[in-house]
């Protein structure tokens, strides 16, 4: 799977502003439809913020990667946003987030997002790593932390 | 044609019966590996016994065909695809990442065992066979080979069954063991390639040998090559297809072609077979392929070995039995020493050198593969044969006690290399309340897996365990009563733990829907109502 087919500057924010729960993935959604690449935002809303009662997908060291499968897309579709000063998804190790990574899947394929997320989290596993992508000012350098 | 037809189906209906009953008494009653029981069937039934008794006007079953094979040409067909199918499903078995990270060790040991074997099974034959002079008559350098490989199916079915496959020892049992078959091959197609030479009356010219090794290695090698990089672009393309059917019997058709072209070039058919199997074995989709031939290959492996079986001519053997005996000795001895002492060299104390030589000693399939082309050959007589069964049937008796005496007690290896390979890998667990809960996220986990494209094959063994496999990423899962452990290579880690957690999200509500149904007891007692209200207006109808 080709990162840089996923992710573009268009879909990344390093100022997330939501002070919610979904608030901030209504934010991080709003970045694909802006991008055109979702449009049923009330029906994915709904399915991400299901998941999230399900489970939490605050992991560790200030990562959340909320997501959800839907018939929205026909391919996975990602996003990223970035809050510098942490949000409390009710993670894992009990820190704030500060790196949100966002994926929907479709349904019906067989889903590539487990695939993504795990390609990801190989690159975010070391502390430098999310220290840059905290400290990244625009896009261009939360892209280049994925060494594209 | 019709009347060779209908003998034909006749004797493979009997074949069956005796071979199946009496494999499943050996293993059962006698617990002795199953072929064994197959070859005794064989024996009895055939020409040489039973066989030979006329029945009415149909005459004998199995009468003696004139020749150097004892039975049909059509009834040797069907063993020979037996034997096809055999090596296709031993190469499929073949973990040939396990037998690369063992190469080493396992090569010094595999190939020790074959130089004193051979040396020892051909010198023999020269001492006291009357008739053979030099270590490169075709009888000396056959009854050598047939000394060489080791079964790998007996072997490993021993490792299994008291879980001491994954030991240093067991591991370099079984790489050794597919490097001695494959040695053995090749040895055999030499001496094929001697005996025919050697039998037509022509003089052997050493550049002739090395040509015809040359020859072997390379078609091995190349076949080897080729199948192994394109197995895994031909299993995607026919995936297309989307029968798992269509896949496994298409890939024995490209064994059966590799076999026919592996005689066309002058080797055994079993060698394009095994490489097949051998390239199929490092696809996804392996195990499928290998449930889905294993199924034919139960019909006709055990006619393989019991036509095997079939050529035994008691008469013949008769004046050879003491022979025999040395020889099937000669060819324990040849095992222990020949793969015992390379051990004490690799890193093995004197106790995983025994371990390892009683290891090797199992016969089977191979030797009496070797036996049978050298009979077909003609480059051994039927007395030989019956030696060659002998000590098939001897060792694999000796082997499993031996083996399992063998590895009671402490580690055989000096240094810990379990622990080297574990540094690669990484088990997560997890701890449910009840096995019922753990078997529940099993299941949950092993849909999570096939929906994401993995295929999935129950492992036997005493514990639970469950091989999960797509492209290059390999993962066990284990269950141990209420624990779930899943083991995968770290760079696969996290994978592994997102796709745990998607289903313990979905158990999550899985637990809370339970919570919210409404009280089983009422419902319980709901039902015992309706069940009794039922019954007293019964009781009703009936007086009134």
């Amino acid at each position: 799977m080709k990162l840089k087919n996923i992710l573009a500057p268009e879909l990344i924010t390093v100022d997330v502003r939501g002070t919610t729960k979904k608030e901030i993935i209504q934010e991080l959604l709003g970045l694909l439809v802006k991008a055109g690449r979702v449009s049923e935002v009330d029906m994915v809303l709904g399915e991400l913020m299901e998941r999230e009662r399900k489970m939490s997908t605050g992991i560790q060291h200030g990562v959340a990667i909320p997501h959800a499968k839907t018939k929205a897309v026909k391919n996975l579709v990602a996003c990223i946003g970035i809050k510098k000063e942490g949000f409390d998804f009710q993670s894992l190790d009990g820190e704030p987030s500060r790196i949100f990574i966002m994926t929907l899947s479709p349904i019906d394929r067989v889903g590539p997002h487990v695939q993504f997320l795990a390609e990801i989290s190989m690159v975010i596993k070391t502390e430098e790593a999310r220290a840059r992508l905290i400290q990244a000012k625009n896009a261009q350098e939360v892209l280049a932390v994925f060494g594209l | 044609m019709a009347h060779e037809m209908m003998v034909l189906a006749l004797q493979l209906g009997v074949i069956l019966l005796a071979a199946k009953l009496n494999g499943w008494f050996f293993s059962r009653k006698l617990k002795q590996p199953k072929v064994l029981g197959e070859l005794v069937a064989g024996m009895v039934i055939g020409p040489f016994l039973l066989g030979s008794i006329p029945l009415g006007s149909l005459g004998p079953l199995f009468p003696v065909v004139e020749g150097t094979i004892p039975v049909s040409p059509e009834l040797y067909g069907i063993a020979t695809l037996g034997s096809i199918l055999l090596l296709f499903t031993s190469g499929l078995e073949t973990d040939l990442p396990t037998f690369i990270r063992f190469s080493g060790k396992a090569s010094i040991v595999g190939i020790g065992g074959v130089i004193v074997s051979f040396l020892l099974g051909a010198g023999i034959t020269v001492v006291f066979h009357p008739e053979v002079h030099t270590l490169m008559d075709p009888e000396a350098l056959f009854l050598g080979t047939l000394c060489t490989a080791t079964s790998i199916g007996i072997t490993a079915r021993i490792l299994g069954e008291t879980r001491k496959i994954s030991t240093p020892e067991g591991v370099t049992i079984l790489a050794a063991a597919v490097l001695d078959d494959v040695i053995s091959i090749v040895l055999l197609s030499v001496v094929v390639g001697i005996s025919v030479v050697s039998l037509n009356g022509g003089s052997i010219a050493w550049s002739g040998i090395g040509l015809v090794a040359l020859k072997a290695v390379g078609f091995w090698a190349i076949c080897m090559v080729i199948g192994i990089f394109t197995a895994p672009f031909l299993t995607k393309g026919l995936k297309r297809f989307q029968s798992l059917g269509l896949l496994a019997e298409i890939s024995f058709g490209f064994a059966l072609i590799l076999a026919g072209l592996s005689e066309m070039a002058g080797l055994a058919m079993i060698i394009g077979a095994y490489i097949t199997g051998l390239s199929f074995s490092q696809t996804d989709v392996a195990s499928e392929i290998t449930e889905r031939v294993k199924g034919v290959a139960e019909y006709f492996v055990p006619v393989f070995f019991a036509v095997m079986g079939m050529m035994v001519d008691f008469k013949a053997i008769g004046p050879v039995l003491g022979f025999g005996m040395i020889f099937a000795s000669l060819a324990f001895v040849g095992k222990l020493i020949g793969c015992g002492l390379p051990a004490l060299f690799v890193g093995f104390n004197l106790h995983g050198a025994f371990r390892i030589g009683a290891g090797m000693l199992p016969r089977g399939e191979v030797t009496l593969i070797v036996a049978g082309i050298g009979l077909a050959s003609g480059a051994i007589g039927p007395d030989m044969f019956g030696v060659a069964v002998l000590t098939m049937l001897l060792a694999s008796v000796a082997a499993p006690p031996l083996l399992v005496f063998a590895f009671k007690g402490k580690s055989g290896y000096k240094k810990n290399i379990e622990a080297q390979e574990d540094a690669d890998m990484v088990f997560i667990e997890l701890d449910f309340p009840s096995e019922r809960a753990a078997e529940y996220v099993r299941k949950s986990l092993a849909e999570a897996f096939h929906g994401e494209g993995f295929y999935i094959h129950a492992i036997e063994g005493s514990v639970r365990s469950w091989q999960i496999r797509k492209e290059d990423m390999v993962f066990v899962m284990k269950r141990m009563e209420a624990k779930l452990e899943i083991s995968a290579k770290r760079q696969h880690e996290s994978f592994v733990r997102l796709m745990m957690l998607e289903t313990l999200a979905d158990f999550q509500e899985f637990v809370e829907g339970l919570q919210s149904m409404q009280r089983p007891d009422l419902m319980g007692a709901s039902l015992m109502i309706n069940m009794f209200a039922q019954e007293n207006s019964g009781k009703k109808n009936r007086t009134q």
